[in-house]
């Protein structure tokens, strides 16, 4: 049993859950109505199991830096309850497994947009971007904001203008969201020398930096109001949740407290937890 | 020195308003609301009332009057023009100051610079929207805010600037600079020359990859102006060459950025390079959104000002590239 739980807490199931939300948002959002719930499970299965193999893969490779800090020394592999080579071949089983869930039930463009996001995140970011640059999380985030356009793709075939659009919400927020987490475990990443932000240019930076994504992703929240992809209610909330994004970064950016830095990060999975359910809302309400 | 800090960054702020509101001017055809200069239809401020109104259309027959047209005309004017006593407090702050005598050289060209501003605003309505006048008059508008943030970058002391350093990028920047200054120009021409709707649909222009256009009459610099050139003179096909010149420079300086982020991004100023590629993609998705929603009014306003602020990008990283 603490086997089983040992493999399914290494497939980041809070991640992978929330990139099946907004996958799931991307589903719903392609069409006026649902039209087959089976295609919408099938493919949701699909994008977990490589989602997951993902996230394995990511932990197989940073296992050494993982043991180091205190966010990721619970995981499984530091704890030693699986080894190196077990967790690498559950990845590599579950990931060909979702590709070919997707391959045969779904369509071929969301397999290989899946699949590029898995390599972009599991290798590119982690092994090389990760370690590379202080803007690792900004170009790497490109492949943790796929799931809208994979969820879009595998009910329309497409790449539909609109799912950019949602990718566009998640890549811009992204970096906000990590830094706030990143200028709280600004000792750790320095310890272990991956040259995050707060490393590297400080952590008064890393806040104006901050505060100005926060000030693009309020406009860029907007977009889908702009471009009559969504309704009144779409705009309120985008309106009101970036507001409260930006009062966090800015309460941050005056403040020392390292407990905000939390607070910001904390409100920022509510931040696209709720855009993306206003989104749905607005989907479905205004007709 | 810190007051010289704080007034140049107000003074961008400003500038950034100004450049709104004179594509706002452009956009709504208000570049004629206002006949005469500098004064609105012999009024200092637009007629309200209908008296006023009254003497504005007995002065200027030629002229129906529209308060709609004239309103926008008269606020960029007053902004303008309190950018130019910004300017002028900029320089008696630089002479007040000895710690850095060269930035008055930069607060007193400032200001003659913002002077040539007035007097071509004052040809873009003697002139009838000349484009080339009212091209001549936007590329002031931005190296004005340019030279703004120049002076603060100059008065500023950010040491996460200092610190970086990318002497080896000097070629791939200055090039950067070069071809955004190209795709700059052939933005405002497609604008001043009414072409943003030439091309209706996206990728494609007028359903085609290769659409029938006439470069040489759309890029003439020397045309007629004819009673005024409100709403453009030029031909169809002239207007798509206009707008596709822009659409296939966009897909060169996309290229030249990327090469520029990609190296800027190993080094400390990769901060820059995520800003310029973010800024790309929101220039890009505002320019397609201005085609297929048919030019809405705060999508071009913001497609201007997106516009300026890449160049603010650009210039810092050449600033970083060239600097000592």
């Amino acid at each position: 049993m603490n086997l089983l739980r040992s493999y399914y807490v290494l497939c980041k199931p809070n991640v992978v859950y929330m990139m099946l939300i907004c996958a799931l948002v991307g589903m719903l959002l392609a069409e006026e109505s649902v039209t087959s719930v089976t295609n919408i499970v099938v493919a949701l299965i699909g994008i977990a199991l490589c989602s997951g193999s993902a996230a394995a893969i990511n932990q197989v490779i940073d296992r050494k830096a993982d043991a180091a800090m205190t966010r990721t020394d619970q995981r499984p592999l530091p704890q030693g309850e699986l080894s190196a080579t077990h967790a690498s071949s559950f990845a590599f089983v579950i990931g060909v497994v979702g590709a070919l869930v997707l391959y045969l039930y779904i369509n071929t463009l969301t397999m290989i947009l899946t699949i590029a996001s898995l390599i972009g995140y599991a290798f590119i970011y982690t092994v090389y971007l990760k370690r590379a640059t202080p803007q690792n999380i900004v170009i790497g985030g490109l492949a943790g904001a796929a799931p809208p356009l994979l969820g879009w793709a595998a009910i329309s075939n497409t790449i539909d203008p609109y799912a950019l659009l949602l990718v566009l919400i998640i890549f811009v927020w992204t970096p906000p969201h990590f830094w706030a987490l990143a200028i709280y475990r600004k000792d750790e990443y320095a310890k272990e020398s991956i040259p995050m932000l707060p490393v590297t240019h400080g952590v008064a930076f890393t806040k104006l930096q901050i505060v100005l994504y926060t000030i693009i992703l309020f406009i860029v929240s907007i977009l889908p109001y702009i471009v009559l992809m969504s309704g009144g209610i779409y705009l309120i909330s985008a309106v009101i949740l970036s507001s409260m994004f930006m009062y966090y970064s800015i309460k941050l950016y005056f403040s020392s407290d390292d407990e905000i830095a939390m607070k910001t990060f904390n409100f920022s999975i509510y931040y696209i937890f709720l855009i993306f359910v206003a989104l749905l809302c607005d989907h479905y309400l205004i007709r | 020195m810190n007051n010289i800090k704080n007034l140049s960054f107000l003074g961008i702020c400003l500038a950034f308003v100004v450049i709104a509101l004179g594509a706002w001017t452009r956009l709504v055809d208000a570049g004629l609301g206002c006949p005469d200069w500098p004064g609105c239809y012999g009024f200092v401020v637009f007629p309200i009332n209908e008296a006023d109104i009254a003497i504005a259309e007995s002065l200027y027959p030629e002229f129906p009057y529209d308060i709609n047209k004239a309103i926008p005309e008269v606020v960029h004017r007053y902004f303008a023009a309190t950018l130019g006593l910004f300017a002028i407090f900029l320089v008696y702050l630089s002479f007040k100051q000895n710690e850095n005598k060269n930035i008055r050289l930069w607060t007193i060209g400032l200001l003659i610079f913002i002077c040539c501003q007035g007097i071509f605003g004052y040809l873009t309505v003697s002139l009838k929207l000349l484009p080339i006048i009212v091209t001549g008059h936007l590329f002031g508008g931005f190296t004005t805010l340019t030279l703004f943030f120049y002076i603060f970058l100059k008065s500023s002391n950010f040491e996460i600037l200092n610190k970086m350093k990318i002497p080896n990028l000097k070629f791939i920047a200055g090039l950067a600079f070069f071809i955004l200054i190209i795709q700059i120009f052939l933005g405002v021409w497609t604008s001043t020359n009414y072409a943003s709707l030439a091309c209706a649909d996206f990728p494609t222009c007028q359903g085609s990859y290769l659409p029938e256009m006439d470069f040489k009459n759309g890029f003439n610099l020397n045309q007629e102006v004819g009673p005024n050139y409100l709403y453009g003179l030029l031909d169809n096909p002239s207007r798509v060459a206009v707008h596709y010149s822009h659409r296939v420079s966009a897909i060169l300086v996309t290229l030249i950025f990327l090469i520029l982020m990609s190296k800027l991004w190993f080094t400390n100023a990769a901060p820059l390079a995520s800003t310029l590629g973010i800024l790309l993609i929101t220039q890009i998705s505002l320019g397609i959104i201005n085609v297929v929603y048919v030019l809405p009014l705060y999508v071009a306003i913001a497609h201007n000002l997106v516009a300026a602020t890449l160049l603010l990008t650009i210039f810092t990283i050449n600033y970083l590239a060239w600097k000592k």
